[in-house]
């Protein structure tokens, strides 16, 4: 593995075996996020994004293949606290306040809380949630649930980043805010991330690069480069450039 | 995620239809009160058999000095065996809910517990043991089965997201149980201790009959059974309702206060076990070792506690009884004519108390009246140590066979019809709103969609009144008909007869699970066939 903090996919395969028929999740796919870099995972439903980005979490095995963040096995990554997580639903512990589900993986790794609080501090004021650090999940907005999973996902600095759909279920507007917080958290952090989204205009704005995926089996059909110069502002999204590269993307996912 | 409600939106709309119910529910109590007073003031119930309420209370007051050592002592065996039945539950059920092995294993004996009549090894226990522990075990054994399955469930429902976070976190089996599994279940385990508070008060109350001790409940209800005085027989019903009645009050005081969301009424009546995996052969090894463990733990139990072979009787001196020695033969026949007297009336018993809550359940879906002004008085009922009640029935319904029936059919209906008719409460409305677009009238909503619907709720109630069914005619036999399995069992208690007490009490057991089983298998069967999965 070269990447120290990249993430890799060796000919990796996944199948499922229902009543008597063999579903093939993944078919042999290779993909190397090189670290710091900003990979877009999108493609139609049953494609395979949410199995590549299950196996690549430790969450699911391999039929085969060899699958390597920062060099190490997946499980052993996120052991060692170098990955992060955020879901498509926020995921968040209902009885556990907003400070607590963001605390959530200093549990799990056995840190010290109290060397967070700071950090836990900052990354509340960040996704702009100051005054809502008592608050219960049960009492917050979709989108303010969504944001406590961001940070959740960033408290524990990781080198690799992983989100499944983080704003799928917000509305357009809030989803563009969303995008561009997630860059400027992305550009300070570094961190090498892999987003799985069903927006093509999301892949485009904050990608480096856009894995189209097709399916049946699932598979990579095209990587398209995202050539935009960062920061990336808000009026990218009405330029020329944006718009091809946004027809690219959707002519790769129709199977040209 | 579905655990979240969203803050305070529909509790506006909630509290006014639910002030609406409290006020009708206490308009319904009132006129139920009046209208008791009445009949007992005249006179008008079974020669008096049904007394006033002021007379009962009249009769409380001047018993007054009674009632402190016998609900003390009930108390005192019921809240040692809840304590104790919940915890060994809590601990089963996380262990159940992660080792599908161990799950599978221990079915033979969760059915055995579930499906065990209280009533059977009440003699069995008395004989074995002295002072409180008979009480004890039997509460214990009332919360075990509930709170059991509920923490199974309450843990293998744990939202698989909240689980994926921690694991994504490299968290392990213990990391998941005690970050999220325990939390999340925790409603499901409150709701299990809700129900099973009024079961350990029953538990107690039944041990009190077989037997043993100056104080409680049911020494005082069953020793005051041979006075005319049913005044004191209804005060002494009332104050065991209480108890239950308390102790449910307050379990669901606490998880209103923990859970903030809509409660269960319904409890689980299956027993934790997943889909056989592997080979044939080791599946048919894990339910053979399943069936065999009761047994197993059966003679062990024995063995441990050394109590001699003459009272103490293990599986294998039952069959010695039964089938070898030499009064063999008495012996069949007299269980087999007992049996002959209990199976028909628990079979008629039982299917009665089920059409009832069915044809109930159905007709309060056309007329939702009937469920909002019957459910507040269903739910009291189910937690009413009915069968604990049966010499108040005998009072009213004299000592003939049909006070069996009554007996058991208001044991089965009462959690039948709250199965039901919460099953049928959650079909869904885009269902029904499909056929009511079509113009369908309320009975062809019934026939297409509400009655297909219930069908997984109709098994489950079924799950749930059999061993119900079996012990309420047991204790009508018991303390009322002289006949069949229960009367055998009394009076086997009187000759010290204990090969015929062991083999009564594992008899009814085996009849129960069989019923029980008998029932899952149809309805695995038939549910399948319909593509549906059980009710919990």
């Amino acid at each position: 593995m070269t990447s120290a903090t990249g993430i890799k996919l060796e000919t990796v395969s996944r199948s499922f075996e229902g009543r008597g028929t063999v579903v093939q999740a993944l078919d042999n796919v290779s993909l190397d996020c090189p670290a710091g870099s900003f990979t877009a995972l999108i493609g139609p439903s049953g494609c395979g994004k949410s199995t590549m980005l299950r196996l690549a979490l430790g969450l699911d095995e391999a039929t085969s293949g060899e699958i390597g963040i920062a060099g190490m096995r997946p499980q052993l990554a996120a052991k060692a606290g170098l990955t992060g997580v955020a879901f498509q639903d926020a995921a968040l512990m209902p009885w556990r306040s907003v400070e607590d589900n963001i605390a959530l993986p200093l549990n799990v790794l056995g840190r010290k809380r109290a060397d967070f609080t700071a950090k836990i501090t900052d990354l509340i004021e960040l996704v702009g949630l100051k005054g809502f650090e008592k608050a219960l999940p049960g009492e917050l907005s979709g989108g303010m649930r969504q944001r406590v999973a961001i940070a959740r996902a960033l408290v524990t600095d990781p080198k690799v980043l992983f989100l499944d759909e983080p704003f799928g279920a917000l509305d357009q507007i809030l989803r563009r805010q969303m995008n561009l917080e997630l860059q400027r958290i992305w550009m300070e952090s570094r961190a090498t991330t892999l987003l799985v989204t069903h927006g093509i205009d999301e892949a485009v704005f904050l990608a480096d690069r856009v894995v189209v995926m097709q399916s049946r089996p699932g598979r990579i059909g095209r990587i398209i480069d995202i050539p935009l110069a960062r920061p990336r502002l808000p009026e990218v999204f009405t330029t020329p450039e944006f718009h091809a590269l946004e027809d690219q993307v959707a002519e790769a996912l129709d199977g040209h | 995620m579905a655990t979240e409600t969203a803050p305070g939106a529909p509790s506006g709309k909630l509290k006014g239809k639910s002030g609406f119910r409290h006020s009708s529910a206490i308009r319904n109590a009132a006129i139920l009160l009046v209208a008791w007073e009445i009949l007992g003031r005249f006179k008008l119930v079974a020669g008096g058999a049904l007394p006033a309420p002021t007379e009962v209370l009249v009769r409380f007051w001047s018993d007054r000095g009674d009632y402190p050592a016998h609900i003390l002592a009930t108390f005192q065996g019921a809240s040692l065996g809840f304590l104790i039945g919940n915890g060994i539950a809590i601990l089963a059920g996380i262990l159940f809910a992660i080792s599908p092995l161990a799950a599978r294993l221990g079915r033979g004996l969760n059915v055995a517990m579930f499906a065990l009549p209280p009533i059977a090894i009440s003699p069995i226990l008395v004989l074995t043991f002295a002072g409180m522990t008979p009480r004890v075990v039997l509460a214990a054994l009332g919360c075990y089965f509930v709170t059991m399955s509920a923490t199974v469930t309450g843990i293998s429902q744990t939202d698989r997201r909240m689980l994926d976070v921690v694991r994504a976190y490299g968290g392990g089996r213990f990391a998941l149980l005690r970050l999220v599994e325990i939390r999340a279940a925790l409603p499901a385990i409150l709701a299990g201790l809700r129900v099973a508070a009024p079961a350990a008060v029953l538990g107690s109350i039944l041990a009190e009959f077989g037997g043993g001790g100056r104080f409680g409940l049911g020494v005082y209800l069953i020793g005051s059974l041979g006075r005319a005085d049913p005044a004191r027989l209804w005060g002494i019903g009332l104050a065991a309702t209480a108890m239950a009645l308390i102790a449910y009050g307050i379990f669901s005081v606490i998880e209103a206060r923990i859970t903030r969301s809509t409660r269960a009424v319904t409890v689980a009546a299956t027993p934790p076990g997943r889909r056989a995996e592997g080979s044939r052969l080791s599946s048919i090894a894990i339910t053979l070792a399943s069936i065999a463990l009761p047994f197993i733990v059966w003679w062990l139990l024995l063995k441990i506690l050394g109590t001699p072979a003459m009272i103490a009787k293990t599986p294998a001196g039952v069959f010695d009884y039964l089938f070898i020695a030499a009064s063999a033969s008495s012996a069949q026949s007299r269980l087999l004519a007992a049996l002959g007297q209990t199976l028909p009336m628990t079979l008629i018993g039982m299917a009665a108390g089920l059409a009832f809550a069915f044809a109930l359940a159905l007709a309060s879906v056309v007329r939702p009246g009937i469920v909002r002004s019957f459910m507040p008085v269903a739910l009291v009922t189910q937690t009413m140590p009915l069968v604990a009640l049966t010499p108040l029935l005998v009072l009213l319904l004299g000592r003939g066979p049909s006070v069996i029936l009554w007996i058991t059919i208001s044991v089965t209906f009462f959690p039948a019809f709250v199965t039901l008719a919460q099953g049928l409460g959650m079909v869904s409305r885009g269902a029904l709103d499909v056929v009511r677009a079509y113009g369908a009238s309320p009975w062809a909503q019934l026939r297409l969609v509400s009655i297909p619907a219930s069908l997984p709720y109709l098994f489950a109630a079924m799950r749930l009144a059999v061993p119900r069914a079996l012990l309420g005619v047991m204790i009508a036999e018991w303390l009322a008909t002289g006949t069949g399995l229960g009367n055998l069992l009394n009076q086997s208690r009187g000759y010290l007869d204990y090969g015929m007490i062991w083999t009564v009490a594992v008899v009814s057991v085996l009849i129960s699970v069989l019923f029980y089983q008998i029932v899952i298998l149809v309805e695995r069967h038939v549910l399948q066939k319909h593509g549906m999965q059980p009710a919990a």
